[in-house]
Protein backbone atom coordinates (compact mmCIF):
# COMPACT_ATOMS: atom_id res chain seq x y z
CA UNK A 1 0.00 0.00 0.00
CA UNK A 2 1.33 3.56 -1.06
CA UNK A 3 1.27 5.90 1.78
CA UNK A 4 -0.84 8.06 0.39
CA UNK A 5 -3.12 5.46 0.10
CA UNK A 6 -2.83 4.96 3.92
CA UNK A 7 -3.57 8.43 4.59
CA UNK A 8 -6.40 8.58 2.54
CA UNK A 9 -8.10 5.75 4.63
CA UNK A 10 -6.66 7.46 8.01
CA UNK A 11 -8.77 10.37 7.36
CA UNK A 12 -11.76 8.96 6.00
CA UNK A 13 -11.76 6.53 9.41
CA UNK A 14 -11.59 9.33 11.46
CA UNK A 15 -14.53 11.61 9.46
CA UNK A 16 -16.39 8.24 9.93
CA UNK A 17 -15.81 7.93 13.38
CA UNK A 18 -18.09 8.46 16.50
CA UNK A 19 -18.66 11.93 17.77
CA UNK A 20 -16.73 13.48 14.84
CA UNK A 21 -18.57 16.68 13.72
CA UNK A 22 -18.14 17.11 9.84
CA UNK A 23 -20.26 15.22 8.11
CA UNK A 24 -23.41 16.62 9.81
CA UNK A 25 -22.47 14.84 13.39
CA UNK A 26 -23.06 11.15 13.65
CA UNK A 27 -25.41 11.48 10.96
CA UNK A 28 -23.16 11.38 8.06
CA UNK A 29 -20.10 10.41 9.70
CA UNK A 30 -20.82 7.11 12.86
CA UNK A 31 -24.34 6.23 10.73
CA UNK A 32 -22.93 7.32 7.60
CA UNK A 33 -19.53 6.48 5.77
CA UNK A 34 -18.93 4.72 9.33
CA UNK A 35 -20.60 1.90 7.75
CA UNK A 36 -18.81 -0.88 6.56
CA UNK A 37 -21.27 -1.25 3.50
CA UNK A 38 -20.06 2.37 2.69
CA UNK A 39 -16.20 2.11 3.99
CA UNK A 40 -15.58 -0.75 2.05
CA UNK A 41 -16.91 1.34 -1.27
CA UNK A 42 -14.85 4.18 -0.46
CA UNK A 43 -11.43 1.50 0.60
CA UNK A 44 -11.70 0.37 -2.83
CA UNK A 45 -12.02 3.87 -4.77
CA UNK A 46 -8.74 4.63 -2.94
CA UNK A 47 -6.73 0.70 -3.54
CA UNK A 48 -7.97 0.77 -7.31
CA UNK A 49 -10.56 -1.90 -6.91
CA UNK A 50 -14.20 -0.69 -6.08
CA UNK A 51 -15.74 -4.24 -6.73
CA UNK A 52 -13.90 -6.11 -4.05
CA UNK A 53 -14.05 -3.31 -1.76
CA UNK A 54 -17.35 -3.13 -2.01
CA UNK A 55 -18.23 -7.28 -1.47
CA UNK A 56 -15.53 -7.13 1.52
CA UNK A 57 -17.92 -4.02 2.63
CA UNK A 58 -20.90 -6.52 2.09
CA UNK A 59 -19.10 -9.38 4.24
CA UNK A 60 -18.47 -6.95 7.37
CA UNK A 61 -21.50 -4.48 6.69
CA UNK A 62 -24.16 -8.14 7.67
CA UNK A 63 -22.00 -9.18 10.73
CA UNK A 64 -22.28 -5.43 12.47
CA UNK A 65 -25.95 -4.88 10.92
CA UNK A 66 -27.51 -4.66 14.45
CA UNK A 67 -25.17 -2.52 15.64
CA UNK A 68 -26.39 0.44 17.70
CA UNK A 69 -24.72 2.79 19.84
CA UNK A 70 -26.60 3.38 23.51
CA UNK A 71 -25.42 5.81 25.24
CA UNK A 72 -22.37 6.61 23.68
CA UNK A 73 -21.65 2.53 24.60
CA UNK A 74 -19.65 1.07 22.17
CA UNK A 75 -20.33 -2.55 21.75
CA UNK A 76 -17.98 -3.05 18.98
CA UNK A 77 -16.42 -0.85 17.25
CA UNK A 78 -17.57 -1.17 13.45
CA UNK A 79 -15.40 1.65 12.50
CA UNK A 80 -11.80 0.38 13.23
CA UNK A 81 -13.40 -3.19 12.32
CA UNK A 82 -13.77 -1.49 8.88
CA UNK A 83 -11.28 0.79 8.11
CA UNK A 84 -8.50 -1.60 9.12
CA UNK A 85 -9.77 -4.87 8.17
CA UNK A 86 -11.14 -3.93 4.85
CA UNK A 87 -7.87 -2.53 3.57
CA UNK A 88 -5.30 -4.77 4.79
CA UNK A 89 -7.67 -8.19 3.52
CA UNK A 90 -7.77 -6.46 0.23
CA UNK A 91 -3.96 -5.86 -0.07
CA UNK A 92 -2.69 -9.47 1.20
CA UNK A 93 -5.23 -11.02 -1.87
CA UNK A 94 -7.77 -11.92 0.35
CA UNK A 95 -11.43 -12.84 -0.02
CA UNK A 96 -14.75 -11.11 1.68
CA UNK A 97 -14.26 -13.61 4.49
CA UNK A 98 -10.94 -12.62 5.63
CA UNK A 99 -12.36 -9.09 6.08
CA UNK A 100 -14.78 -10.89 8.44
CA UNK A 101 -12.14 -12.83 10.21
CA UNK A 102 -9.88 -9.65 10.66
CA UNK A 103 -12.61 -7.07 11.26
CA UNK A 104 -14.13 -8.73 13.88
CA UNK A 105 -11.32 -8.73 16.95
CA UNK A 106 -10.58 -5.15 15.22
CA UNK A 107 -14.18 -4.40 16.43
CA UNK A 108 -13.44 -5.41 19.73
CA UNK A 109 -10.59 -3.98 20.13
CA UNK A 110 -11.88 -0.39 19.02
CA UNK A 111 -13.83 -0.27 22.01
CA UNK A 112 -10.44 -0.04 23.89
CA UNK A 113 -9.53 3.16 22.34
CA UNK A 114 -13.36 4.41 21.82
CA UNK A 115 -13.12 4.37 25.92
CA UNK A 116 -10.00 6.03 26.07
CA UNK A 117 -11.17 9.02 23.53
CA UNK A 118 -14.41 9.50 25.39
CA UNK A 119 -12.97 9.55 29.08
CA UNK A 120 -10.20 12.18 28.12
CA UNK A 121 -12.44 14.15 26.01
CA UNK A 122 -13.73 15.74 29.60
CA UNK A 123 -10.60 17.68 29.75
CA UNK A 124 -12.60 19.99 27.26
CA UNK A 125 -16.03 20.09 28.93
CA UNK A 126 -13.81 21.63 31.89
CA UNK A 127 -12.24 23.88 29.85
CA UNK A 128 -15.69 24.78 28.32
CA UNK A 129 -17.33 24.95 32.23
CA UNK A 130 -14.50 28.25 32.42
CA UNK A 131 -15.45 29.50 29.90
CA UNK A 132 -18.94 29.95 30.88
CA UNK A 133 -17.90 31.26 34.47
CA UNK A 134 -16.22 34.21 32.62
CA UNK A 135 -19.48 34.42 30.12
CA UNK A 136 -17.15 33.25 26.66
CA UNK A 137 -19.66 31.76 24.65
CA UNK A 138 -17.03 31.86 21.76
CA UNK A 139 -14.53 29.94 24.06
CA UNK A 140 -17.20 27.06 24.57
CA UNK A 141 -17.67 26.88 21.08
CA UNK A 142 -13.59 26.41 20.65
CA UNK A 143 -13.63 24.15 23.46
CA UNK A 144 -15.91 22.23 21.93
CA UNK A 145 -14.95 21.74 18.61
CA UNK A 146 -11.34 21.61 19.56
CA UNK A 147 -12.53 18.82 21.24
CA UNK A 148 -12.41 16.66 17.87
CA UNK A 149 -8.77 16.57 18.16
CA UNK A 150 -8.28 13.48 20.53
CA UNK A 151 -10.55 11.87 18.00
CA UNK A 152 -8.46 12.71 15.32
CA UNK A 153 -4.99 11.82 17.21
CA UNK A 154 -6.63 8.15 18.01
CA UNK A 155 -8.16 7.39 14.36
CA UNK A 156 -6.48 8.72 12.21
CA UNK A 157 -2.84 8.02 13.20
CA UNK A 158 -3.52 4.39 14.53
CA UNK A 159 -5.69 3.36 11.49
CA UNK A 160 -3.11 5.04 8.88
CA UNK A 161 -0.19 3.48 10.45
CA UNK A 162 -1.82 -0.02 10.90
CA UNK A 163 -2.61 -0.20 7.23
CA UNK A 164 0.52 1.35 5.81
CA UNK A 165 2.64 -1.05 8.21
CA UNK A 166 0.57 -3.88 8.52
CA UNK A 167 0.24 -4.52 4.96
CA UNK A 168 3.18 -7.18 4.17
CA UNK A 169 2.39 -8.23 7.95
CA UNK A 170 -1.18 -9.73 7.43
CA UNK A 171 0.04 -10.78 3.66
CA UNK A 172 2.75 -12.89 5.50
CA UNK A 173 0.12 -14.31 7.80
CA UNK A 174 -2.56 -14.99 5.25
CA UNK A 175 0.31 -16.87 3.01
CA UNK A 176 1.44 -18.98 5.99
CA UNK A 177 -2.04 -20.21 7.09
CA UNK A 178 -2.65 -24.26 6.38
CA UNK A 179 -5.54 -24.93 4.02
CA UNK A 180 -7.72 -26.12 6.99
CA UNK A 181 -7.41 -23.14 8.48
CA UNK A 182 -8.16 -20.87 5.37
CA UNK A 183 -11.67 -23.46 5.06
CA UNK A 184 -12.15 -22.77 8.35
CA UNK A 185 -12.22 -19.03 7.96
CA UNK A 186 -14.46 -19.66 4.88
CA UNK A 187 -17.08 -21.41 6.44
CA UNK A 188 -17.09 -19.35 9.64
CA UNK A 189 -16.78 -16.26 7.67
CA UNK A 190 -20.29 -17.53 5.60
CA UNK A 191 -21.72 -18.34 8.41
CA UNK A 192 -21.02 -14.98 10.69
CA UNK A 193 -23.22 -12.83 9.43
CA UNK A 194 -26.39 -15.10 10.93
CA UNK A 195 -24.92 -13.43 14.41
CA UNK A 196 -25.67 -9.91 13.25
CA UNK A 197 -29.10 -10.38 12.21
CA UNK A 198 -29.78 -12.25 14.86
CA UNK A 199 -28.75 -9.50 17.45
CA UNK A 200 -30.82 -7.07 15.02
CA UNK A 201 -33.95 -9.79 15.15
CA UNK A 202 -33.73 -9.56 18.86
CA UNK A 203 -33.78 -5.99 18.99
CA UNK A 204 -36.49 -4.86 16.74
CA UNK A 205 -39.38 -7.76 17.08
CA UNK A 206 -41.62 -6.49 19.88
CA UNK A 207 -43.77 -9.49 19.43
CA UNK A 208 -42.57 -13.20 19.15
CA UNK A 209 -44.53 -13.40 15.75
CA UNK A 210 -43.19 -10.94 14.21
CA UNK A 211 -40.24 -13.66 12.99
CA UNK A 212 -42.62 -14.91 11.02
CA UNK A 213 -42.39 -11.80 8.52
CA UNK A 214 -38.06 -12.51 8.97
CA UNK A 215 -39.09 -16.21 7.53
CA UNK A 216 -41.59 -14.45 4.97
CA UNK A 217 -38.90 -12.07 3.39
CA UNK A 218 -36.28 -15.34 3.82
CA UNK A 219 -38.22 -17.73 1.85
CA UNK A 220 -39.63 -15.06 -1.23
CA UNK A 221 -36.20 -13.76 -1.70
CA UNK A 222 -34.45 -17.19 -1.95
CA UNK A 223 -37.67 -19.06 -3.89
CA UNK A 224 -38.18 -16.15 -6.54
CA UNK A 225 -36.21 -14.44 -8.43
CA UNK A 226 -37.25 -10.69 -7.09
CA UNK A 227 -35.03 -7.75 -5.96
CA UNK A 228 -34.81 -6.12 -2.49
CA UNK A 229 -36.72 -3.19 -3.84
CA UNK A 230 -39.52 -5.23 -5.26
CA UNK A 231 -39.39 -7.08 -1.34
CA UNK A 232 -39.78 -3.03 -0.01
CA UNK A 233 -42.92 -2.43 -1.84
CA UNK A 234 -44.13 -5.89 -0.77
CA UNK A 235 -43.00 -5.34 2.89
CA UNK A 236 -45.17 -1.56 2.79
CA UNK A 237 -48.48 -2.80 1.73
CA UNK A 238 -48.12 -5.77 4.19
CA UNK A 239 -47.02 -3.21 7.22
CA UNK A 240 -49.76 -0.51 5.82
CA UNK A 241 -52.80 -3.23 5.57
CA UNK A 242 -51.81 -4.18 9.52
CA UNK A 243 -51.10 -0.92 10.93
CA UNK A 244 -54.54 0.57 9.35
CA UNK A 245 -56.92 -2.70 10.42
CA UNK A 246 -55.17 -2.38 14.10
CA UNK A 247 -55.22 1.50 14.74
CA UNK A 248 -58.29 2.65 12.36
CA UNK A 249 -60.66 1.50 15.06
CA UNK A 250 -59.21 3.07 17.75
CA UNK A 251 -59.75 6.25 16.36
CA UNK A 252 -62.96 7.38 17.52
CA UNK A 253 -62.79 5.95 21.17
CA UNK A 254 -59.14 7.89 21.01
CA UNK A 255 -61.23 11.04 19.78
CA UNK A 256 -63.74 10.86 22.20
CA UNK A 257 -61.39 10.42 25.29
CA UNK A 258 -59.36 13.24 24.26
CA UNK A 259 -62.27 15.41 24.31
CA UNK A 260 -63.30 14.46 27.77
CA UNK A 261 -59.85 15.37 28.63
CA UNK A 262 -59.91 18.46 27.37
CA UNK A 263 -63.40 19.25 29.18
CA UNK A 264 -61.65 18.24 32.73
CA UNK A 265 -59.05 20.68 31.98
CA UNK A 266 -61.08 23.58 31.57
CA UNK B 1 -38.79 43.24 34.92
CA UNK B 2 -40.10 42.77 31.75
CA UNK B 3 -37.92 43.10 28.36
CA UNK B 4 -38.12 42.40 24.48
CA UNK B 5 -35.65 40.24 23.05
CA UNK B 6 -36.81 38.28 20.37
CA UNK B 7 -34.73 35.53 18.80
CA UNK B 8 -35.12 35.83 14.83
CA UNK B 9 -35.55 32.91 12.69
CA UNK B 10 -32.05 33.34 11.83
CA UNK B 11 -30.80 32.83 15.46
CA UNK B 12 -32.94 29.61 15.70
CA UNK B 13 -31.94 28.43 12.37
CA UNK B 14 -27.71 28.64 13.33
CA UNK B 15 -28.81 27.05 16.56
CA UNK B 16 -30.22 24.41 15.28
CA UNK B 17 -27.10 23.95 12.10
CA UNK B 18 -24.40 23.98 15.25
CA UNK B 19 -26.66 21.45 17.30
CA UNK B 20 -26.41 19.03 13.44
CA UNK B 21 -22.63 19.05 13.67
CA UNK B 22 -21.70 19.44 16.90
CA UNK B 23 -23.72 17.87 19.10
CA UNK B 24 -21.07 15.23 19.96
CA UNK B 25 -17.37 17.13 19.38
CA UNK B 26 -16.41 16.75 22.75
CA UNK B 27 -18.42 13.56 23.57
CA UNK B 28 -17.27 12.14 27.15
CA UNK B 29 -18.61 9.93 29.59
CA UNK B 30 -18.73 12.76 31.90
CA UNK B 31 -21.13 15.25 30.25
CA UNK B 32 -21.89 13.22 27.34
CA UNK B 33 -23.27 15.76 24.91
CA UNK B 34 -23.58 18.60 27.25
CA UNK B 35 -20.77 20.83 26.10
CA UNK B 36 -22.39 20.28 22.72
CA UNK B 37 -25.93 20.92 23.79
CA UNK B 38 -24.23 24.32 25.68
CA UNK B 39 -22.38 25.44 22.03
CA UNK B 40 -25.99 25.21 19.77
CA UNK B 41 -27.88 27.48 22.55
CA UNK B 42 -24.40 29.72 22.95
CA UNK B 43 -25.21 31.97 20.05
CA UNK B 44 -28.87 32.98 21.29
CA UNK B 45 -27.98 33.24 24.55
CA UNK B 46 -25.12 36.14 23.61
CA UNK B 47 -27.81 37.90 22.08
CA UNK B 48 -30.63 37.11 24.77
CA UNK B 49 -27.76 38.67 27.45
CA UNK B 50 -25.92 40.77 25.23
CA UNK B 51 -25.63 43.53 28.20
CA UNK B 52 -25.69 41.29 31.39
CA UNK B 53 -22.64 39.60 31.72
CA UNK B 54 -23.57 37.46 34.89
CA UNK B 55 -27.29 36.53 33.15
CA UNK B 56 -24.64 35.17 30.35
CA UNK B 57 -22.55 33.39 32.48
CA UNK B 58 -25.25 31.92 34.43
CA UNK B 59 -27.20 30.76 31.35
CA UNK B 60 -24.02 28.77 30.31
CA UNK B 61 -23.21 27.32 32.84
CA UNK B 62 -26.86 25.68 33.15
CA UNK B 63 -26.54 24.60 29.81
CA UNK B 64 -23.13 22.79 30.30
CA UNK B 65 -24.83 20.39 32.71
CA UNK B 66 -24.94 16.62 31.44
CA UNK B 67 -27.15 15.21 29.05
CA UNK B 68 -27.39 12.93 26.68
CA UNK B 69 -29.94 11.43 24.14
CA UNK B 70 -29.91 10.23 20.86
CA UNK B 71 -29.21 13.29 19.05
CA UNK B 72 -31.00 13.26 15.73
CA UNK B 73 -34.24 12.44 17.06
CA UNK B 74 -33.33 14.10 20.04
CA UNK B 75 -32.69 17.47 18.22
CA UNK B 76 -35.98 18.55 19.50
CA UNK B 77 -34.95 19.13 23.52
CA UNK B 78 -32.41 22.07 22.95
CA UNK B 79 -34.65 23.42 20.58
CA UNK B 80 -37.47 23.39 23.25
CA UNK B 81 -34.31 24.78 25.74
CA UNK B 82 -33.77 27.70 23.75
CA UNK B 83 -37.70 28.29 23.47
CA UNK B 84 -37.22 28.34 27.58
CA UNK B 85 -34.37 30.40 27.73
CA UNK B 86 -35.86 32.72 25.69
CA UNK B 87 -39.18 33.34 27.78
CA UNK B 88 -36.92 33.59 30.96
CA UNK B 89 -34.59 36.32 29.75
CA UNK B 90 -37.65 37.86 29.11
CA UNK B 91 -39.55 38.00 32.05
CA UNK B 92 -37.24 36.42 34.89
CA UNK B 93 -39.32 37.46 37.69
CA UNK B 94 -42.11 35.20 36.73
CA UNK B 95 -40.62 32.03 35.13
CA UNK B 96 -38.38 29.67 37.13
CA UNK B 97 -35.30 28.29 35.39
CA UNK B 98 -35.25 25.45 37.09
CA UNK B 99 -38.07 24.57 34.39
CA UNK B 100 -35.09 24.36 32.17
CA UNK B 101 -32.44 21.69 32.93
CA UNK B 102 -35.68 19.45 34.19
CA UNK B 103 -37.68 19.85 30.90
CA UNK B 104 -34.25 18.54 28.99
CA UNK B 105 -34.21 15.90 31.87
CA UNK B 106 -37.72 14.36 31.31
CA UNK B 107 -37.44 14.46 27.46
CA UNK B 108 -33.85 13.00 27.06
CA UNK B 109 -34.44 9.50 28.70
CA UNK B 110 -38.07 8.71 26.47
CA UNK B 111 -36.48 10.68 23.05
CA UNK B 112 -33.01 8.26 23.54
CA UNK B 113 -35.71 5.24 23.25
CA UNK B 114 -37.62 6.02 20.68
CA UNK B 115 -34.57 7.50 18.28
CA UNK B 116 -32.68 4.44 19.06
CA UNK B 117 -35.50 2.31 18.36
CA UNK B 118 -37.08 4.07 15.37
CA UNK B 119 -33.87 5.71 13.67
CA UNK B 120 -30.63 3.46 14.32
CA UNK B 121 -32.37 0.64 15.41
CA UNK B 122 -34.74 0.30 12.59
CA UNK B 123 -34.35 2.30 9.84
CA UNK B 124 -30.58 2.34 9.20
CA UNK B 125 -30.66 -1.33 8.88
CA UNK B 126 -33.34 -1.24 6.73
CA UNK B 127 -32.02 1.23 4.59
CA UNK B 128 -28.55 -0.86 4.82
CA UNK B 129 -30.02 -4.27 3.82
CA UNK B 130 -31.84 -2.07 0.99
CA UNK B 131 -28.30 -1.56 0.05
CA UNK B 132 -26.27 -4.46 0.25
CA UNK B 133 -29.07 -5.90 -1.97
CA UNK B 134 -28.20 -3.26 -4.32
CA UNK B 135 -24.18 -3.64 -3.70
CA UNK B 136 -24.29 -7.93 -3.67
CA UNK B 137 -22.54 -8.29 -6.78
CA UNK B 138 -19.72 -5.33 -5.93
CA UNK B 139 -21.87 -2.55 -7.44
CA UNK B 140 -20.74 0.94 -5.10
CA UNK B 141 -24.70 1.52 -5.73
CA UNK B 142 -25.81 0.29 -2.69
CA UNK B 143 -23.42 2.37 -0.34
CA UNK B 144 -24.09 5.14 -2.50
CA UNK B 145 -28.10 4.25 -2.42
CA UNK B 146 -27.76 4.30 1.20
CA UNK B 147 -25.55 7.16 2.08
CA UNK B 148 -27.97 9.56 0.01
CA UNK B 149 -31.35 8.21 1.29
CA UNK B 150 -30.17 8.44 5.02
CA UNK B 151 -28.02 11.56 5.26
CA UNK B 152 -31.18 13.41 3.04
CA UNK B 153 -34.06 11.98 5.43
CA UNK B 154 -31.93 12.31 8.68
CA UNK B 155 -30.51 15.46 8.19
CA UNK B 156 -33.76 17.28 7.21
CA UNK B 157 -35.30 15.39 10.21
CA UNK B 158 -32.45 16.77 12.78
CA UNK B 159 -32.97 20.34 11.52
CA UNK B 160 -36.57 20.48 11.38
CA UNK B 161 -36.98 19.04 14.81
CA UNK B 162 -34.75 21.51 16.22
CA UNK B 163 -37.40 24.59 14.99
CA UNK B 164 -40.40 22.39 15.73
CA UNK B 165 -39.14 22.16 19.53
CA UNK B 166 -38.21 26.12 19.44
CA UNK B 167 -41.61 26.70 18.07
CA UNK B 168 -43.73 24.09 20.44
CA UNK B 169 -41.70 25.08 23.49
CA UNK B 170 -43.37 23.28 26.51
CA UNK B 171 -46.38 21.51 23.97
CA UNK B 172 -43.83 19.35 22.44
CA UNK B 173 -44.22 17.19 25.87
CA UNK B 174 -48.05 16.61 24.84
CA UNK B 175 -47.47 15.88 21.36
CA UNK B 176 -44.31 13.73 22.75
CA UNK B 177 -47.06 11.60 24.84
CA UNK B 178 -49.09 10.70 21.64
CA UNK B 179 -48.51 7.05 21.98
CA UNK B 180 -50.59 6.42 19.20
CA UNK B 181 -48.44 7.54 16.49
CA UNK B 182 -45.47 6.66 17.70
CA UNK B 183 -47.05 2.86 18.02
CA UNK B 184 -47.87 3.51 13.97
CA UNK B 185 -44.58 5.06 13.27
CA UNK B 186 -42.69 1.82 15.18
CA UNK B 187 -44.55 -0.83 14.01
CA UNK B 188 -44.98 -0.30 10.48
CA UNK B 189 -41.35 0.27 10.20
CA UNK B 190 -40.79 -2.76 12.28
CA UNK B 191 -42.39 -5.10 9.98
CA UNK B 192 -40.92 -3.52 6.97
CA UNK B 193 -37.64 -3.94 8.56
CA UNK B 194 -38.43 -7.51 9.39
CA UNK B 195 -39.33 -8.79 5.70
CA UNK B 196 -36.71 -6.74 4.14
CA UNK B 197 -34.00 -7.86 6.51
CA UNK B 198 -35.14 -11.57 5.72
CA UNK B 199 -34.60 -11.31 2.13
CA UNK B 200 -31.28 -9.74 2.20
CA UNK B 201 -30.00 -12.05 4.97
CA UNK B 202 -31.56 -15.20 3.01
CA UNK B 203 -28.67 -13.57 0.14
CA UNK B 204 -25.57 -13.07 3.03
CA UNK B 205 -25.75 -16.05 5.40
CA UNK B 206 -24.73 -19.05 3.53
CA UNK B 207 -23.98 -22.92 4.99
CA UNK B 208 -22.95 -24.44 2.13
CA UNK B 209 -22.95 -28.29 2.89
CA UNK B 210 -20.32 -30.69 0.85
CA UNK B 211 -20.98 -33.90 2.40
CA UNK B 212 -22.68 -36.59 -0.15
CA UNK B 213 -23.96 -40.38 -0.50
CA UNK B 214 -22.81 -42.05 -3.24
CA UNK B 215 -24.03 -45.50 -4.29
CA UNK B 216 -22.49 -46.38 -7.56
CA UNK B 217 -23.04 -43.99 -10.25
CA UNK B 218 -25.29 -41.93 -8.10
CA UNK B 219 -24.31 -39.18 -5.90
CA UNK B 220 -26.23 -36.95 -3.65
CA UNK B 221 -24.90 -33.59 -1.65
CA UNK B 222 -27.12 -33.13 1.31
CA UNK B 223 -27.52 -29.44 0.04
CA UNK B 224 -29.38 -30.46 -3.01
CA UNK B 225 -32.61 -32.03 -0.95
CA UNK B 226 -32.65 -28.65 1.52
CA UNK B 227 -32.71 -26.94 -1.38
CA UNK B 228 -35.71 -29.05 -2.96
CA UNK B 229 -37.60 -28.34 0.67
CA UNK B 230 -36.84 -24.56 0.20
CA UNK B 231 -33.54 -22.91 -1.03
CA UNK B 232 -30.80 -22.04 1.57
CA UNK B 233 -32.83 -23.83 4.35
CA UNK B 234 -29.47 -24.79 6.77
CA UNK B 235 -28.34 -20.89 6.70
CA UNK B 236 -32.14 -20.17 7.89
CA UNK B 237 -31.98 -22.73 10.62
CA UNK B 238 -28.94 -21.52 11.85
CA UNK B 239 -30.02 -18.11 11.91
CA UNK B 240 -33.25 -18.50 13.22
CA UNK B 241 -30.95 -21.06 16.05
CA UNK B 242 -29.11 -17.88 16.84
CA UNK B 243 -31.85 -15.96 17.46
CA UNK B 244 -33.08 -18.21 20.06
CA UNK B 245 -29.92 -18.27 21.66
CA UNK B 246 -29.74 -14.36 21.73
CA UNK B 247 -33.77 -13.86 22.80
CA UNK B 248 -34.08 -17.03 24.98
CA UNK B 249 -30.88 -17.59 26.12
CA UNK B 250 -29.71 -14.51 26.28
CA UNK B 251 -26.44 -15.01 24.98
CA UNK B 252 -24.71 -11.69 23.85
CA UNK B 253 -22.73 -11.05 20.94
CA UNK B 254 -19.31 -12.12 21.94
CA UNK B 255 -21.00 -15.72 23.11
CA UNK B 256 -22.41 -16.20 19.47
CA UNK B 257 -19.69 -15.54 17.82
CA UNK B 258 -17.57 -18.14 19.54
CA UNK B 259 -20.75 -20.45 19.03
CA UNK B 260 -20.97 -19.70 15.40
CA UNK B 261 -16.73 -19.98 14.58
CA UNK B 262 -16.86 -23.23 16.78
CA UNK B 263 -20.03 -24.32 15.11
CA UNK B 264 -17.79 -23.78 11.58
CA UNK B 265 -14.79 -25.42 13.06
CA UNK B 266 -16.45 -28.84 14.03
CA UNK B 267 -17.80 -28.89 10.32
CA UNK B 268 -14.93 -28.08 8.53
CA UNK B 269 -12.75 -30.86 10.70
CA UNK B 270 -15.96 -33.13 9.75
CA UNK B 271 -15.74 -31.78 6.18
CA UNK B 272 -19.75 -31.69 6.52
CA UNK B 273 -19.01 -27.89 5.11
Amino acid sequence: MELWQAVLIGLFAYLGRNQVPWLFGTTGGWYGIGRPLVAGAIIGLILGDVKTGVLCGVAVQAIFIGQITPGGAVPSDLNLAAYIGIPLAMVSGGTPETAVALAVPLGALGVGLHNFTMTTQSAFAHRADKFAANGNARGIRMANITGTSISFVERFFIVTLTCYFGASFAENILNSLPAVVLSFLAVGGKMLPALGFAILLNQITSEKWMIALFILGWTLTSSLTITTTTLVFIAVAIALVYVMAKYSGNKAQALAASMKGDEYDE
Amino acid sequence: MMSNKKLTKKDVSKASWRWLFFHQSSHNYERMMGTGFCHSLSGSLEKLYEDDKEGLSEALTRNMAFFNTEPQLGSIIPGVALALEESYANDKENFDPEIIPSTKNALMGPLAGIGDSILVGTLNPILLSIGIGLSKDGSPLGAIFFMIVWVALVVALKYSLFIKGYQLGLDTIKILMNNELKMKITTALTMIGLIVIGGVASTTVKAPIIVQFTSGDMAITIQSIFDKITPNLPALLITLASYYLVAKKGWNSNKLLIGILGFAFIMVLFKIM
